[in-house]
């Protein structure tokens, strides 16, 4: 090439190399924007994801709260058990550590299978795995004298939850068990996290199912603390960044009385009924007792699969709580109610008297309807009506009455609604209008059913807790609580009171009066426990017939099938004439009211008074 | 003159890449979660490189023109023996064992062939004619079909780009260019089916987010831009990358090592690295004006803007810029055979550059 040649090549090169290496110191800077712009203007979005990707929070369980009797006596505790926990990423060889601790631990099949499934996933992800739970004293020696040789091993408290009253306190406490749910609601940890939460409670995480346990599980529960972990990109857990404490559940101190709900069951025993009582001072329910029941620490802490069908099955249906769902005709025990509502509308007063054949006859149609005695009470007023407990003379005193004021009446004493404030499950029923029997039964009401609501039949049922707060309204003179188990410890919650002024002191100092006398004097119809008792006692007892029937005869027969038997019913106050506790009392096909569900009665008022 | 004066060395060049084949076994030491066996390793690549560098550096370019053919031909056969013998690793043949040594043959062919098309080209009067155009781009096209095979896309571009980069400065006509651009764009649908691969294919999918899997194909990326972007301005620290540490980021060691540097020394670090990249360019492009011959500058612009644009296409998968292929970062990801190829490519760049024809005595 000649010079000039040469010359037009290089600056030719020197060009178009210069157009190549500024296209370089472009790339150059596209990168550097690109880079700026991840590391300075996106900063923040990818510190965080940064952290999202190695934080791996998991939740620290919360010790629930326990619950406690009016006298501050434990309910329901928590009790430490002994786990044996492992750290299998820290074990070589597991054959070998098996073999070195089965001599110490006994470790049925069962257990063994469990853990060799698991060991795999918990070594590789350096998660702690259960070998044992419930470890007895004798093992935990055994295995402290040696805890030398087991470095990745270690013994760790696991509570159990407990009630020493398993039997008696089942309807009203309510079970727990296993869910995560409530405790993710509390938080903000991904729900993916939750099965490698650090526990407190052997059976994992749990949460109130029904009963108290249910209604305050949100106090009971408490706070989940947190441990953020860091992880690795196979998940794989690397060393504990920060720790945050969970906060304890709240304890509930209720007014349930364990002596009282004790007294319930011994006096109950295997019969099918229901107490509940209630503290007139405030509302506070101190017994509610459902029988049969069960155990509540089996149901809590592991029921083998035919122990549970077994209760399922009964056909006394344990799980099923009568004081709160039961359905009786409140039978002759409404009577008070219904006096009151002649007194209010004068209908009657107490002077008032009518001649008690045994029967009266609906003007209507002529249907008869009878009373308990044959013949009758002679001449009644209202206070022998009540103690004598006269069909007859509620009958024509319940004709006289307009069915819809009846009925709002009724409602003013609880009835046909829910009367306790905390109460798990509580069936509200209802009662019984022209209205509803229409929609219900699809027929129109008649006089006939105002006149049997008068004693507390057809289509009138009632609750047991329905009764103890209407025989509460009455020992209060009108003065109504919503009904609670548990003391108000928050601020805002007053207990609602309602009062009743229809009535004069008088009218009210008559019919404590006579329902005294229904226990206390010679005619009561529940006389037979006056002598049970040591202070007076008004009261209240009913009979619920299951079958309508014309005469004694009739029943006789019936009496053979057991279940076709009547109801034994009782409400009643005491000690009179200052009245501390109202008590219901129903025995299912337990007959006659005064001398069956009344002896249940006075022995719970008996405790309650007795225990404060 | 000194006796120091005979050794032809660059101090500009020398010791920048110095500088940065020893940050990146820093990098590196962090990078393999503190694996010392693996920064020994590519320390005594690094060593040996160094003295290679120096050792090529000494022959006249004259020598190299001379043998450039051969050793083009060497490098054509290496590959053969690499598809005929080489071991497949993840589905891809790329390496030929020489006793305990592996070669990544292809990084050869990106010195040869733009050595060998100087050469080819040096003496050719301008405007290149067709025929010689043709002859190139016939061997370009056949290295690239060769790498491309193994598969290895991004060496084979850029093998294909070392030799247009030398048919570029040699003078190309532009009219040239312009038609061939609008064959290519034409041949693209093509080209997209026939020469790449379903997972190639996949990864460009990903990367212009038609197939967005965060746990797929787009995971490794995604990984990367959160390394890079959480160090911030200055970074976490050396060996406090969650990223890199944990394990979140893949490749640490090669494609990803630029992710660790971002996110353990921040924007300030990647400033500093790209600063002596870039100082490293400069001084080539300024060797390539300066050098004493057409074949001279043709070698140090065809092998410097290679080094470029390997290094600007690894830098841009990283940060997400284009679609990940894998492509290591030069002097700083793993690996010695990569390595010693660039230490040749800068033995080269020297001899070529520092050899003057007529030295003012």
């Amino acid at each position: 090439m000649i010079f000039e040649e040469r010359q037009i090549e290089k600056n030719n090169f020197s060009s178009r190399a210069l157009i190549l290496f500024a296209l370089m110191g472009l790339g150059f800077l596209a990168v550097l924007i690109q880079v700026f712009s991840l590391q300075v203007s996106s900063y923040s979005d990818y510190e965080i994801a940064a952290l999202k990707n190695k934080n791996y929070v998991i939740p620290i369980q919360s010790l629930r709260g326990e619950i406690f009797d009016r006298n501050g006596r434990h309910i329901v505790r928590n009790e430490p058990t002994f786990d044996l926990i492992t750290r299998p990423d820290s074990i070589k060889n597991i054959d070998s550590f098996l073999d070195q601790i089965e001599p110490v631990i006994y470790l049925s099949e069962s257990e063994k299978f469990i853990y060799l499934k698991l060991f795999k996933d918990k070594a590789f992800a350096n998660k702690e795995l259960v070998l044992k739970k419930d470890l007895t004293e004798v093992e935990i020696a055994r295995f402290n004298v040696r805890s030398h040789a087991f470095r990745n091993a270690f013994i760790d408290k696991r509570y159990r939850r407990i009630t020493d009253y398993p039997e008696i306190f089942s309807h009203v406490l309510g079970y727990t068990s296993r869910s995560e749910l409530p405790y993710k609601l509390l938080s903000n940890i991904p729900i993916s996290h939750w099965k490698d939460g650090e526990l407190i409670y052997a059976n994992g995480f749990i949460e109130g199912k029904t009963g108290l346990e249910e209604t305050y599980n949100s106090q009971l529960i408490g706070k989940p603390g947190e441990r953020v972990y860091e992880v690795n990109a196979r998940g794989r857990l690397v060393k504990s960044l920060e720790y945050r404490p969970p906060t304890n559940g709240s304890s509930l101190k209720t007014y349930l009385d364990i002596e009282a709900q004790m007294s319930a069951a011994i006096f109950l025993g295997n019969r099918r009924g229901a107490v509940v009582a209630i503290d007139l001072s405030s509302g506070g329910i101190n017994v509610l007792y459902s029988s049969p029941s069960y155990s509540i620490n089996k149901l809590s802490n592991g029921l083998s699969v035919d122990e549970l069908q077994n209760l399922i099955n009964d056909e006394n249906k344990p799980f099923f709580n009568r004081a709160l769902q039961g359905r009786y005709p409140p039978a002759s025990t409404i009577k008070p109610a219904i006096a009151m509502f002649g007194l209010a509308n004068k209908l009657v007063d107490w002077d008032f008297q009518i001649k008690d054949p045994g029967f009266f006859t609906l003007p209507e149609d002529g249907r008869v309807y009878r009373g308990w005695k044959k013949g009758g009470h002679g001449k009644v007023n209202l206070r022998k009506a009540l103690l004598v407990s006269s069909n007859t003379y509620f009958f024509s005193l319940a004709y006289q009455a307009d069915i819809n004021e009846l009925a709002l009446h009724l409602s003013n004493l609880g009835f046909g609604k829910g009367v306790c404030k905390d109460c798990f499950d509580e069936d509200q029923v209802f009662v019984p209008t022209p209205e509803w029997k229409y929609k219900n039964v699809n027929t129109a009401w008649f006089k006939g059913d105002t006149v049997n609501l008068g004693v507390g039949q057809g289509y009138f049922v009632a609750t047991p807790i329905q009764l103890a707060n209407y025989a509460s309204i009455l020992a209060n003179k009108g003065k109504g609580f919503e009904l609670s188990l548990v003391m108000n410890s928050e601020e805002y919650y007053m207990p609602q009171i309602w009062q009743n002024n229809e009535y004069s002191e008088l009218d009210w100092k008559r019919m404590h009066q006579a329902l005294t006398d229904v226990i206390e004097s010679d005619y009561g119809t529940a006389r037979s426990i006056r002598d049970l008792k040591t202070f007076l006692v008004a009261g209240k007892s009913g009979t619920a017939e299951l079958v309508g029937l014309d005469s004694k005869e009739a029943y006789k027969e019936l009496r053979d099938t057991e279940l076709l038997r009547d109801h034994s019913i009782i409400v009643v106050f005491g000690p009179m004439p200052n009245p501390k506790y109202a008590v219901s009392v129903v025995i299912e096909n337990g007959e006659s009211g005064g001398a069956v569900a009344g002896p249940v009665a006075i022995e719970v008022l008996k405790s309650l008074i007795n225990d404060e | 003159m000194s006796r120091l004066s005979k050794i032809f060395f660059d101090p500009y060049l020398f010791f920048s890449i110095f500088l940065i084949s020893f940050l990146g076994l820093f990098f590196l030491y962090s990078a393999s979660n503190g694996d010392t066996y693996i920064v020994l390793k590519q320390f005594i690549f690094v060593a040996f490189g160094l003295i290679l560098m120096l050792l090529v550096s000494q022959p006249d370019p004259d020598l190299f023109r001379r043998y450039a053919l051969l050793f083009l031909i060497f490098s054509f056969l290496l590959l053969g023996a690499t598809i005929l013998f080489g071991p497949e690793i993840n589905g891809a043949q790329r390496w030929v064992r020489i006793g305990s040594f592996s070669i990544q043959s292809s990084e050869f062919l990106k010195l040869a062939l733009p050595v060998f098309l100087a050469s080819f080209l040096y003496s050719k009067r301008l405007p290149i004619q067709p025929k010689e155009v043709i002859i190139s781009l016939l061997i370009i096209g056949t290295a690239f079909i060769v790498i491309a095979k193994q598969p290895d896309l991004g060496t084979g571009l850029i093998v294909v780009l070392s030799g247009l980069f030398v048919l570029f400065l040699s003078g190309l006509s532009w009219g040239f260019m312009g038609g061939s651009l609008v064959l290519l764009i034409i041949s693209s649908p093509f080209l997209w089916n026939v020469l790449l691969q379903p997972f190639q294919r996949q990864r460009i999918a990903t990367f212009f987010g038609i197939d967005s899997d965060p746990f797929g194909a787009g995971w490794n990326i995604i990984q990367s831009k959160i390394a890079i972007g959480s160090g911030g301005l200055f970074g976490k620290g050396f060996g406090e990358g969650s990223q890199t540490q944990l394990n979140f980021l893949p490749e640490t060691e090669t494609d990803f090592i630029f992710s660790v540097i971002g996110e353990e020394f921040g924007f300030f670090g990647v400033l500093l690295l790209l600063s002596i990249y870039l100082f490293i360019l400069m001084r080539c492009f300024y060797l390539a004006l300066d050098a004493r011959d057409r074949f001279c500058r043709l070698v140090i612009g065809g092998i410097s803007l290679t080094f470029a644009a390997n290094l600007i296409i690894s830098l841009c998968m990283v940060v997400g810029l284009l679609p990940v292929v894998g492509m290591p970062l030069p002097f700083i990801s793993k690996g010695g055979s990569a390595l010693l190829s660039l230490f040749l490519a800068f033995g080269i760049i020297t001899s070529m550059g520092t050899h003057k024809k007529f030295l003012p005595q």
